[in-house]
């Protein structure tokens, strides 16, 4: 199994973790520890537990056994540093809510209750909106975007929250290739800025060019590491029981 | 018809003290419920909150039996016999097999067979069609305060917790991942939902107090993509519709309940056929595709491959 280097004080820290449904573990004592500025790809067959990981990351499910630390303390609902995105058709697409409000929401979680919208709060929305090229669309309701438009909007959201950790659950699924491409430079722009990012996804095409650090899943860690060496043709045999042509 | 005979058709009803109640009462919950609307539509619980509205019916006789028709006693009844078909229904479906709607599908009907049953033992004579269909004229000072009661509690809770109930509504496991508590919104949500049934009651009855509930919010989703000017225009629809419908029914001589209900309805079908945005019958003068998007993408592709967008493989 490889590992990356061990690093002070990574921003997330997975260990021994062990999440069930109605006692079946879908994923069992998983180690992992990540640092900021990655795109990490979460890799494997279905039923391998990749979004069963996204989902106890973003405090969705409880761990059976084992910790998730994020800097350092333990992981709890409502930290406005970890953002979550759902899959596209868990969405109400015709909610009365256009980009911009829905970029807003991101503010919520600084807002609390009762504070009104700030100057501040404002022009984190803006900044959101210019930096995923929403700008022009920022006034349309969601439906009437393009898929990729539509994924960019949810990492804006994220972006005016100041998330610092993203997990992404399936984001390329049902995406043309410009949209494809659109996503995956915004998620590059995001780990340029030192943001983590933790995407499962489904298929190997071009996982390199994707992800610099892979995760690669069957129930528990097959591996973890450089994409390229945690897609080795030994590892995804192990982790599909069966040779994969990826590509 | 002139001027004079239309503004004395619309002072006539003015001049008595119960109309006065009447028209008050029906503004209030009108304009309550067509607010709290939009949050059953968007969560989906029209079937549910219809189920809720039947369930009513023994709530309200038993109080009926018990203590006379005293409005505190038939909210809560009402309140009572409500929420024991909703929590009913979800204890039932987490220990059968039975699924929660056919379990809230059963005992909201049973419940209602109840009520009818019940009605007949009540001590003061009442007719039953009050109950179902509405009895506007006979609001006393006591529906009044219960009308400002619940207009209080609907609309100051759904304000305070708008933002949490948005992203509840938009997106529960988003919701649930950011800290809030979910099920604790969803039960609040349900109380109102509730509260604003039981005070529809004297002006629409219980068989049509989700239309009160329902038609302005539905209108109102036909017509904006903004969640706020959804929110106020189901209010304000509301709130129109069944002083409009009310004025019918005194001139026509109705029961308030349907005028109020068919006001709402030619509304929410004037707005299916033709809302500019949603109206199906708009859909031929909307452009077919949205134009500045698709010359966008035409600049882009000059741009980087300075030749012109092929079919796609």
């Amino acid at each position: 199994m490889k590992t990356l280097e061990a690093i002070p004080q990574p921003i997330l820290g997975i260990s021994d973790l062990t999440v069930s449904y109605n006692r079946v573990p879908a994923i069992h004592h998983l180690t992992i520890t990540l640092d900021s500025g990655h795109c990490v790809g979460v890799f494997g067959p279905n039923g391998a537990g990749k979004s069963t990981l996204i989902k106890a990351i973003a405090g969705l499910l409880e761990p059976e056994t084992g910790s998730i630390l994020i800097k350092g303390r333990p992981q709890r609902r409502g930290a406005a540093f970890i953002a979550y995105m759902p899959q596209r058709d868990a969405v109400d697409w015709d909610f009365p809510v256009t980009v911009r409000g829905l970029v807003e929401m991101g503010r919520y979680p600084h807002l609390g209750l009762f504070a009104p919208f700030s100057g501040r709060d404002r022009e984190a929305v803006d900044e959101a909106l210019e930096l995923f090229q929403l700008g022009p669309v920022s006034h349309r309701q969601i439906k009437a975007l393009s898929g990729g438009q539509q994924q960019r909007a949810f990492l804006a959201r994220a972006w005016a929250q100041e998330a610092d950790i993203y997990l992404l659950d399936e984001p390329f699924a049902g995406l043309d290739r410009t949209s494809g491409d659109a996503l995956a430079k915004a998620l590059h722009a995001l780990r340029d800025r030192g943001k983590l990012l933790l995407v499962s996804h489904h298929s190997l095409t071009e996982a390199e060019a994707l992800f610099d650090t892979a995760i690669l899943l069957n129930g528990e860690l097959v591996a973890q590491g450089p994409t390229r060496d945690v897609l080795s043709s030994a590892n995804l045999q192990c982790a599909y029981g069966t040779a994969v042509y990826s590509g | 018809m002139n001027l004079h005979t239309i503004t004395n058709a619309l002072s006539e009803p003015f001049g008595y003290a119960f109309m006065q109640r009447a028209f008050l009462s029906c503004a209030l919950i009108g304009f309550t419920n067509g607010f709290l609307g939009t949050f059953v539509i968007l969560r989906r619980q029209a079937l549910l909150a219809d189920a809720l509205s039947h369930s009513l019916l023994p709530g309200v006789a038993v109080a009926a039996i018990f203590v006379g028709l005293s409005p505190g006693g038939l909210l809560l009844g009402g309140l009572v016999a409500a929420m024991m078909v909703a929590l009913g229904g979800q204890l039932i479906a987490r220990n059968s097999r039975l699924k929660d709607e056919t379990a809230v599908a059963s005992l909201y009907i049973i419940a209602f067979a109840l009520g009818i049953v019940l009605i007949r033992f009540s001590k003061v004579r009442v007719d039953l069609t009050h109950f179902l269909f509405g009895n506007i004229l006979g609001v006393g000072d006591g529906d009044l305060w219960i009308a400002y009661g619940a207009a209080f509690i609907t609309l100051s809770t759904l304000t305070l917790l708008q933002r949490q109930l948005i992203i509840t509504l938009f997106d529960g496991a988003v919701a649930r991942a950011s800290g809030i508590r979910v099920s604790l919104i969803e039960t609040l949500l349900m109380c109102l939902i509730v509260l604003g049934l039981v005070a529809s009651l004297q002006a629409v009855g219980v068989l049509l107090s989700i239309g009160l509930l329902i038609l302005p919010a539905a209108t109102a989703y036909l017509l904006t993509d903004s969640f706020p000017k959804m929110l106020w225009s189901g209010a304000l629809i509301g709130m129109i519709c069944s002083v409009a419908g009310l004025f019918l029914s005194y001139h026509a001589n109705i029961s308030s309940g349907p005028c109020i209900i068919l006001v709402l309805a030619l509304l929410l079908g004037t707005a299916y056929l033709f809302s500019p945005r949603y109206g199906i019958l708009m859909s031929s003068r909307r452009r077919g595709h949205l134009h500045d998007e698709s010359l966008e993408r035409w600049e882009g592709h000059q741009g980087h491959d300075h030749h012109l967008p092929g079919p796609r493989e």
